[in-house]
């Protein structure tokens, strides 16, 4: 009897041993499938504003001579032997660098027109400037960057003269739905929008005049990326910047013009527009079963989709290359049902302004097949041995060179479909295999352009075929007419994926109900097995 | 009180592994990214969790087999006891937990997941021939010309490599965010620090399409340079390059 309680003991153990250990296998490779975030959000691409600042170091003659070595050995390349923003590298930038003769210094806590304090250009140098050339310092030492700041300031007599006193008060207010809506009062009130455009996209009438018309270098910031923010991106560098302002930019002090309230009040306004950029390797297609698909980009059965948004940059790879682009992200949508696939593709744009060739455009890019290897056609318009199936939108058409036309929002611009095996050999697909339909919208400083097609087409050898399930590589390109954008000097991404979802079959939910049964009736068996023949211990019996 | 923990073993057990889960997902991550000077969290890697739970599991199961004692207690746990509320509650959680885990295990696994990109390469393709015989012809003039070519190499480099490598080299240039294969870093000590020169003459002279396939050639966004800059300035940018990483290229062993 003793033996065979002991053994029945040790089966139930063995069993329930098993049993957990199975789970917990299950447990841990469940939860790890479904987390295939793999690529980082804004917070980890983009580098943040280091607001501390060490113990200063004595200014002295010795310190600026030692500064002259650090700027001649990594500085001038950009700013210029003499520090007039003009070094050879200068060329390839924008925006370009810094004229440190005059005083463009725009992230300060001094007085609008004042120079900026030590500290200011410590930070600047320590954290660099997202958006722009200027890298984060911190490989170089302290000390290294205190002698530079020290020779900086002699370009510029103004430090002589003046050691200008921070401006900004310490205090602030409570980020509240009241004080945001008043924050959007006052940016209109204030004619914030005016350059900043009313979303804050940087679309204002003020900043495309400027830009335009008078080919000024100024671009007022998209506020919706909080990326870009120069200076940083918190609430007290938001505060910073309203407050102090940026020298030699329409971008003025509100110091006086606004109280100290209503400045935390637009900080707040502002900060609410801003956006992080939330990015993915895979744009996962969602199902919507039995229904249409959306024919609008302003539908409201895109929200079912998942955004995802991906960094550009200017095309780099062969000539002409393009240094200076202005989209630097694209967000990316998609839906599909049993016969039709659509995406919505977003962009920020400042203007809606087209020319003859300068237009705004964006174009897909596919491999003519769903690789099946590792090997894919190379990134940038295929290459010889991999061709590339390319779904092109092109904004507003009118004839006249030169002239520069401000396009209708509604025009829905036109699409067509490509193939492409490199830069040299792109070939427009007849017109009976055209099969994709699109259209583009522009509202408040945003192009929406949606792009549709079946899911299979005639032209297996051109067109890609859609497959649920698998992997399919994406890539994308974005012109901007208005930065002169055109051929090959367009913005580009690296390869990245789409997924048609599987929808869950129904057969799912049966196992689910066999596994509760099964799971409740080892249970059962388990405790009633225990509870009839509870463990007793030897010394007992 | 002694008596009183005996007779919820298994519940201690039960806490105690779903302690360590926690702590391998969200403590460890956060203590990671503080060890390690990262600014971000570092995700403990699946295998590594599975294993690190498996075995917090099969240390629970040892606990309470250690002696006749301990065993009793762990499973007298689901014996019926109406002298407690609490335990009780916790059979009762315990009964219905049980299935609902197991059918959930069942659902996470047969619903279909989302299938993630598998992209493997090597860093380091063998140099091709041709470029093995060549000869940086900087390399070996006077200290005076060495500097100039230098800084001729790092005006280069800072025009036409800046945009992606960075002006510190280090492979953070203001379009490497938009490149999934990142630029490189050459501050790294296992990037152009274990090469020779003609490396990367072979690397800036025919870019990403002059890579062979197993290191992927079609995801590198490394322009072929080969129509635009001339040799001699190539070898500049090489010189330049390596300047304002701070570090020595490979030094070729002698051949007696």
């Amino acid at each position: 009897m003793t033996t065979d309680r002991r053994t029945i003991n040790i089966m139930i153990k063995a069993f329930k041993s098993v049993l957990v250990g199975l789970g917990l296998i299950v447990a841990t490779l469940s939860i790890f499938s479904t987390q295939g975030r793999a690529f980082a959000q804004t917070s980890q691409l983009f580098r943040t504003y280091k607001h501390e600042v060490p113990q200063k170091l004595p200014e002295t003659a010795d310190a600026i001579a030692d500064g002259k070595k650090v700027y001649e050995k990594r500085c001038w390349y950009c700013h210029g032997i003499e520090g007039r923003g003009d070094g050879p590298a200068s060329k390839t930038m924008f925006p370009k660098p810094r004229n440190f003769t005059r005083n463009e210094y725009k992230v300060r806590s001094t007085a609008f027109g004042s120079v900026p304090t030590d500290e200011d250009l410590f930070r600047i140098i320590t954290s660099g400037i997202e958006g722009t050339a200027m890298p984060f310092w911190i490989t170089i030492s302290e000390t290294e960057r205190w002698q530079v700041i020290y020779y900086i300031k002699t370009f510029n007599e103004q430090f002589k003269k003046e050691s200008a006193p921070k401006v900004i008060s310490a205090g602030s207010v409570a980020s509240t739905p009241e004080s945001v809506k008043r924050g959007q009062e006052l940016f209109k009130e204030t004619k914030c929008f005016e350059c900043h455009g009313e979303d804050g996209r940087g679309n204002g009438p003020l900043t495309v005049a400027l830009q335009t018309e008078w080919n000024m270098p100024y671009r007022a910031r998209d506020l919706s990326k909080a990326w870009n923010f120069k200076g940083g991106n918190t609430i007290e560098d938001v505060y910073r910047t309203i407050s102090t302002g940026f020298n030699e930019t329409p971008m003025g002090s509100y110091l006086e013009k606004l109280s100290d309230e209503d400045r935390w009040h637009v900080t707040h306004f502002v900060k609410s527009l801003s956006k992080d950029m939330v990015s993915d390797v895979v744009v996962k297609v969602k199902l919507i079963e039995g229904e249409q698909l959306p024919t609008e980009p302003q539908d409201e059965n895109w929200n079912k989709a998942t955004p995802v948004e991906l960094p550009l940059a200017g095309q780099i790879l062969t000539a002409p290359r393009h240094w200076t682009p202005t989209i630097d992200a694209i967000m990316v949508r998609a839906l599909y049902n049993k016969d039709e696939i659509a995406f919505l593709v977003e962009w920020d744009d400042s203007t809606n302004k087209q020319e003859e060739i300068f237009r705004d455009a964006i174009s897909l890019q596919f491999p003519t097949k769903i690789p099946e290897s590792l090997k894919k056609p190379y990134f940038a318009m295929g290459d010889s041995s991999g061709a590339v199936n390319l779904w092109s939108w092109k904004a507003h058409w009118h004839e006249g060179f030169g002239q520069i036309v401000e396009a209708p929002e509604q025009e829905p611009g036109v699409v067509s479909e490509l193939n492409a095996k490199g830069f040299k050999s792109i070939t427009t697909q007849p017109p009976e295999s055209q099969n994709i339909t699109g259209k583009g919208i522009y509202q408040n400083g945003r192009w929406k352009v949606l792009f549709k097609r079946t899911l299979k087409t005639e032209d297996a050898k051109g067109d890609i075929q859609f497959e649920i399930g698998k992997l399919i590589p994406i890539a994308f390109a974005v012109w901007d007419g208005s930065n002169s954008d055109f051929g090959g000097q367009k913005s580009v991404s690296s390869w990245y994926y789409i997924s048609l979802e599987k929808p869950v079959p129904k057969t799912v939910f049966v196992y689910v109900l066999i596994a509760v049964v099964m799971g409740a009736s080892v249970e059962l068996w388990f405790v009633a097995r225990l509870r009839r023949f509870p463990p007793k211990l030897e010394e007992e019996e | 009180m002694a008596n009183k923990r005996k007779k919820f073993l298994l519940i201690w057990i039960i806490t105690a592994v779903i302690c360590l889960y926690l702590l391998l997902k969200y403590v460890s991550p956060q203590v990671f990214q503080v060890l390690m000077a990262k600014d971000h969290p570092m995700p403990t890697p699946s295998t590594l969790m599975m294993w690190y739970m498996i075995m917090g599991v099969l240390a629970g199961l040892v606990y309470a087999t250690t002696s006749n004692q301990k065993f009793a207690d762990f499973l007298g746990f689901l014996l019926p006891d109406s002298g407690s509320t609490i335990k009780i509650l916790l059979q009762k959680l315990l009964f219905v937990g049980f299935p609902v885990l197991v059918g959930w295990f069942i659902y996470s696994w047969s619903i279909p997941g989302a299938a993630s990109p598998v992209e493997l390469r090597i860093q380091h393709p063998t140099l091709p021939q041709e470029f093995e015989k060549l000869d940086n012809p900087f390399r070996q003039t006077d200290a005076e010309t060495q500097r100039r070519c230098i800084e001729e190499g790092k005006i280069l480099f800072q025009t036409y490599c800046r945009p992606c490598h960075g002006s510190k080299a280090d492979g953070n240039g203001p379009f490497a965010n938009s490149f999934r294969l990142r630029p490189i870093n050459f501050q790294d000590p296992g990037t152009i620090a274990t090469v020779v020169d003609n490396y990367l003459f072979w690397r800036i002279k025919e870019g990403g399409p002059g890579l062979p396939s197993e290191a992927t050639p079609w995801d590198s966004a490394m322009p072929s340079w080969k129509d635009d800059l001339k040799d001699d300035e190539i070898w500049k940018i090489i010189m330049g390059e390596y300047d304002t990483a701070g570090v020595m290229p490979r030094q070729r062993e002698k051949v007696e």
